[in-house]
């Protein structure tokens, strides 16, 4: 509880050094359309952070300018004092970023061992050569990948390890994209919509599982959620988006009352 | 949305992007301009001639290239089997002329109509054949990975080619209706031939037609609008199965004239003029910008000129010739591909 | 059903039901080694080492179509690289090389089919390294060309792709054909003898003898030359395939984007695909340039890239096991049943190998219609592709226009 509220400290004045992401008056303009407007935000050590707003807010579209998919028209993003604005993908996770994605990205033919091994990608140091001649040092790299794979899929609660991924039930898909992202050991953890087609148990359960990364691994967590109940109970602080511009943020508490927010949702009063 | 950045983001990012841009939208055309007034300076009425040459050859381009662009801008495919359908349609027109006994000694009046009959026919047969392909193997597949309807396509190639080879297994003789390699006025110091002549007579009323059907015709409003997006097309009411046959068989119609405009104009035919031939009007689409068929037409021009400069042997200072033309014409597909995939008159849009 | 399938899956069950993998493997290297002596005549132990050489070409394309998912029409470039590179280094090619005294590495009098001199010095013009050798220089340099042409390609999707390496297909014979007489008029060397070809092309010998390893009378050595090869393609596919890299190929053909999420370099990804497909088809350039005598550049047309692709195609995209058996189908079709089809349809006036092309192109339209998952799927594979149309359950049905249901489930 201590510690939640020294997180939320560090936001109303955050130390530099505490930051583990700080991105400033980022933009993303699409031809004539401005889908993320001038946003700055940010997320401390040890948090969990969420991004809330309407459909087509640009909560995805900021996403994507923070882990490289899009190149951002303006701002600046800075990760652990490490500039990353518009780095390629594989850099951003290299640098200790992962993600997830709104419509599961899971590699449909491949187990789900398999898709936390390819998580793991940019953490493992084995060459070709090293690779066809199998040398001891690869094959003991492979062994320990595919055992901290499946302490992975145990962590998020997956049980089926040698399933294809396209046959895993909806719920183990998310979990999987979750223990995929977690492979790279990042810093930083983009979770969008994590919850999306979960019912309450599940979205419980993955609560929990946040609750266990930031405590247990020292992961800070950036949300994209519209299930309201997990973001309330989980979030260090809240930021709102509506049509690309930051229109509140705060404590669970202050966003659930601000009246902007609540227009934004529900639209204006008659 | 995501996937289309991931090229924007794959190298380097330069910070001045405005000055790249209109670089980038002006590159190719000053490069291929400056090539040609270069080749002007070093070789100037060798280089009007192959202009002129250039420019004939391009009608047929164009023509071929025209359906290529409407069928990708339709079903996003490269109908791999359309060079096929031009050497049909130019087979075709060459068993008529020789059937029909027709030569140059016949009267003027009756060389035209026996021409124009034979192109009707010829575009016919073409535009059949390029139904009856996307039927068997295209439409099966409207779902399918984009690999399936790529190898029957190249299927359909393979078949078509061999009906040819069959057909005629030697290069045959078309029959000289038109007089193609005579003079028919010079101008600076440039033959102007026959089959010049012809090519332009026949290609410019079948592009006003083509360009008028599609910009101003409820058939035409019908393409562009399923090429713009199939589901709301079919959702006001446009038969989209229908309107797909139609595009193939404009496109059919447009490489059978071009059969017969190329048999009359270099005399021979051959079962696998439709390969080489195939992927030299592709270059010139993809030129011109896949999808837009102004630039099918100018892509066809440019691929011209680039093969008679080529064919002509020095460019210079370098030594080219008929040889080295399919490379060259190759090697500029590929560089449009990698730097400019959109074309000249393409949007900017994702590739592929 | 997914509990039997997943059981099928099990690497350490197996397929024949009662031996282990591994065990069916050694069978297999056994079978294929004593094959030679049940082969019989001359004429079918020919066909079957062409067939190696297939083999070996269609697992090379098979990184870079079924593991990588990069479609690749000019796999036939390769093909040509790896024969001129014998061509150059295994004959007479280059008359002027060393003041016309040629240099030799480790070939013999009779590899190069120069008669015995006294002093064992050997007096013949050209550039004659050991086959050896030369497989392993023309690997590295049709690794290098295939990072080169690959390169352009990078950004390039589906049918784009495909075009461009068609191109690259295509420009590639062309560039040897039309360089008799230097390059683009540069220098006068002649590198490929034009329509003629370079002949003949020095045969095989062991770098440590004489002897040459094989005859037109007595073939079993060469085909053993190629079953060493053919394992040693094995050998390094099995072994890329369960590595990191093969698991960052497969990430790649499955989605771009996620993949690159998850930290993959897809250019070097790609690259790396590129350049250990073209090294094998180097490898297996090399070997059919020695084998055939001669290199030609009417050897390598753009149907010979389409005869491998549908190889790899009808094995199962990504498949090892299909791909080898889908090459020899393929192969042995083409070389006797088309002969055999004439043999029945001859009587009725009809010759059949006029119109092989066309069959061949009838074959590729039949296949993706009908059954585009190839001749070896896994069960799931088909179950997936025909699901809709056996259970009419809507839900089940996965959208057939992803490109995922044409490739192998890894084993």
């Amino acid at each position: 509880m201590s510690e939640q509220i020294t997180a939320v400290d560090q936001i109303a004045n955050p130390p530099k050094g505490e930051l583990l992401l700080d991105a400033a008056g980022v933009s993303k303009v699409f031809g004539g359309l401005v889908a993320v407007n001038d946003v700055n935000f940010i997320v401390p050590r040890k948090a969990i952070v969420s991004l809330i707003g309407p459909n087509g807010a640009g909560k995805t579209t900021f996403f994507n300018c923070l882990t490289g998919l899009y190149r951002p028209t303006t701002g600046r993003v800075t990760f652990d004092g490490q500039d990353i604005t518009a780095k390629r993908p594989d850099l951003v996770t290299q640098a200790g970023i992962a993600r997830t994605f709104q419509n599961i990205k899971l590699f449909r033919t491949m187990t789900a061992t398999e898709n936390v091994q390819v998580g793991m990608h940019p953490r493992l140091r084995s060459r070709v050569t090293g690779m066809i001649l199998r040398t001891p040092f690869v094959r003991r790299e492979e062994r320990e990948g595919r055992e901290k794979a499946r302490e992975l899929l145990d962590f998020v609660g997956l049980k089926r390890k040698d399933e294809l991924a396209m046959n895993l039930p909806y719920g183990d898909q998310r979990r999987l994209e979750i223990a995929r992202a977690l492979a790279s050991e990042p810093r930083l953890l983009l979770l969008d919509e994590p919850t999306a087609g979960m019912n309450a148990q599940e979205s419980e359960e993955l609560r929990q599982l946040m609750e266990r990364l930031r405590t247990e691994q020292d992961v800070s967590i950036l949300l994209i959620e519209h299930d309201m109940k997990v973001i309330m109970n989980v979030s260090d602080h809240i930021t709102v988006l509506d049509h690309g511009e930051k229109i509140a943020e705060g404590t669970p508490q202050e966003v659930r009352q601000n009246p902007r927010v609540i227009e934004a949702y529900l639209g204006s009063q008659a | 949305m995501e996937a289309a950045s991931i090229a924007e983001t794959a190298s380097a990012p330069p910070p001045a992007r405005k000055v790249g841009d209109v670089l980038n939208a002006y590159a190719l055309p000053l490069l291929l301009f400056g090539a040609l007034v270069a080749q002007f300076i070093y070789e100037p009425t060798g280089t009007l001639e192959n202009v002129k040459t250039g420019l004939s050859n391009g009608m047929v381009w164009a023509l071929i290239a025209l359906g290529y662009t409407l069928v990708y801008g339709i079903v996003e495919l490269i109908n791999f089997a359309h060079g096929e359908v031009f050497m049909i349609g130019a087979f075709v027109s060459t068993s008529l002329m020789q059937t029909f006994g027709v030569t140059d000694q016949t009267s003027l009046a009756v060389i035209i109509v026996v021409i124009i009959l034979f192109l009707a026919l010829a575009m016919t047969a073409s535009a059949t054949l390029n139904v009856l392909i996307e039927r068997a193997a295209y439409r099966p597949l409207r779902n399918a990975p984009k690999l399936a309807p790529l190898i029957t396509a190249i299927g359909m190639s393979f078949i078509l080619q061999n009906v040819g080879l069959l057909w005629r297994p030697t290069p045959d003789q078309v029959p000289d209706l038109i007089g193609s390699h005579d003079v028919y006025f010079t101008i600076f110091k440039v033959d102007v031939l026959h089959s010049d002549v012809f090519a332009v007579i026949v290609t410019v009323p079948l592009l006003i037609a083509l360009l008028w059907f599609v910009g101003n015709t409820r058939y035409g409003k019908a393409m562009r609008a399923t090429a713009q997006d199939p589901d709301a097309a079919r959702l006001m009411g446009i038969d989209v199965d229908r309107t797909i046959s139609l595009t193939f068989l404009l496109g059919g119609t447009m490489a059978g004239a071009a059969g017969l405009i190329y048999a009359l104009y270099n005399l021979t035919v051959r079962f696998n003029m439709g390969f080489t031939a195939g992927l030299i009007a592709f270059t010139a689409a993809v030129m011109g910008g896949i999808g837009n068929l102004k630039g099918a037409v100018i892509g066809g021009l440019i691929i011209g000129v680039i093969q008679a400069v080529s064919d002509g042997g020095n460019f210079l200072g370098l030594q080219l010739g008929e040889a080295w033309t399919p490379a060259v014409v190759f090697g500029i597909l590929i560089l449009v591909m990698v730097f400019r995939p959109q074309g000249l008159f393409g949007e900017e849009t994702r590739e592929g | 059903m997914t509990g039997s399938v997943a059981a099928l899956r099990d690497t350490g069950s197996s397929i024949g039901g009662w031996l282990p993998r591994w065990a069916w493997m050694i069978i297999a290297l056994i079978a294929a080694i004593l094959f030679p002596y049940i082969a019989g005549s001359g004429d079918f132990l020919d066909a079957s080492i062409q067939t190696l050489a297939y083999v070996i070409m269609a697992l090379g394309l098979n990184i870079v179509v079924g593991f990588a998912g990069l479609l690749d029409l000019g796999y036939v470039a390769f093909y040509a690289i790896g024969a001129f590179v014998i061509g150059w280094f295994g004959s007479q090619q280059f008359p002027d090389v060393n003041g016309g005294k040629g240099i030799h590495i480790l070939v013999s009098d009779r590899s190069t089919f120069q008669p015995k001199l006294s002093g064992g010095k050997l007096d013949i013009a050209g550039i004659h390294i050991n086959f050896f050798f030369v497989l392993f220089i023309a690997m590295a340099i049709t690794a290098l060309w295939g990072v080169l042409l690959g390169a352009p390609t990078l950004r390039l999707r589906g049918d784009y792709l495909a075009i461009v390496t068609l191109a690259f297909g295509e420009i590639v014979p062309r560039i040897f054909e039309n360089s008799t007489s230097g390059l683009f008029g540069i220098g006068s060397t002649d590198f490929s003898h034009g329509r003629q070809g370079i002949t003949p092309i020095d045969t095989i010998n062991l770098p440590w003898s004489h002897d040459i390893l094989y005859t037109d009378a007595n073939l079993r050595p060469a085909y053993w030359v190629a079953l060493g090869m053919v394992v040693f393609t094995i050998f390094v596919n099995r072994r890329l395939r369960d590595s990191r890299l093969g698991r960052a190929w497969i990430a790649v053909r499955e989605d771009e984007v996620a993949a690159a999420s998850m930290g993959v370099n897809l250019v070097r990804t790609k690259l790396w695909a590129y350049a250990m497909g073209a090294a094998f088809g180097g490898f297996a350039g090399v070997f059919l340039g020695s084998y055939n005598n001669t290199v030609n550049v009417d050897q390598f047309e753009f149907g010979f890239s389409v005869f491998i692709l549908a190889m790899v195609i009808v094995g199962g995209m990504g498949n090892i096991w299909g791909v080898i058996v889908g090459a020899i189908a393929l192969s042995m079709m083409n070389r006797y049943g088309l002969p055999q089809l004439n043999n029945l349809s001859e009587p009725l006036g009809f010759d059949v190998t006029a119109i092989s092309f066309g069959i061949f192109g009838f074959f590729l339209l039949i296949m993706m219609v009908l059954r585009p998952e190839g001749l070896i799927p896994s069960g799931r594979r088909r179950l997936e592709l025909h699901e809709a149309e056996i259970d009419g359950d809507i839900e089940d049905a996965r959208p057939v226009g992803d490109m995922s249901q044409m490739y192998e489930v890894r084993q």
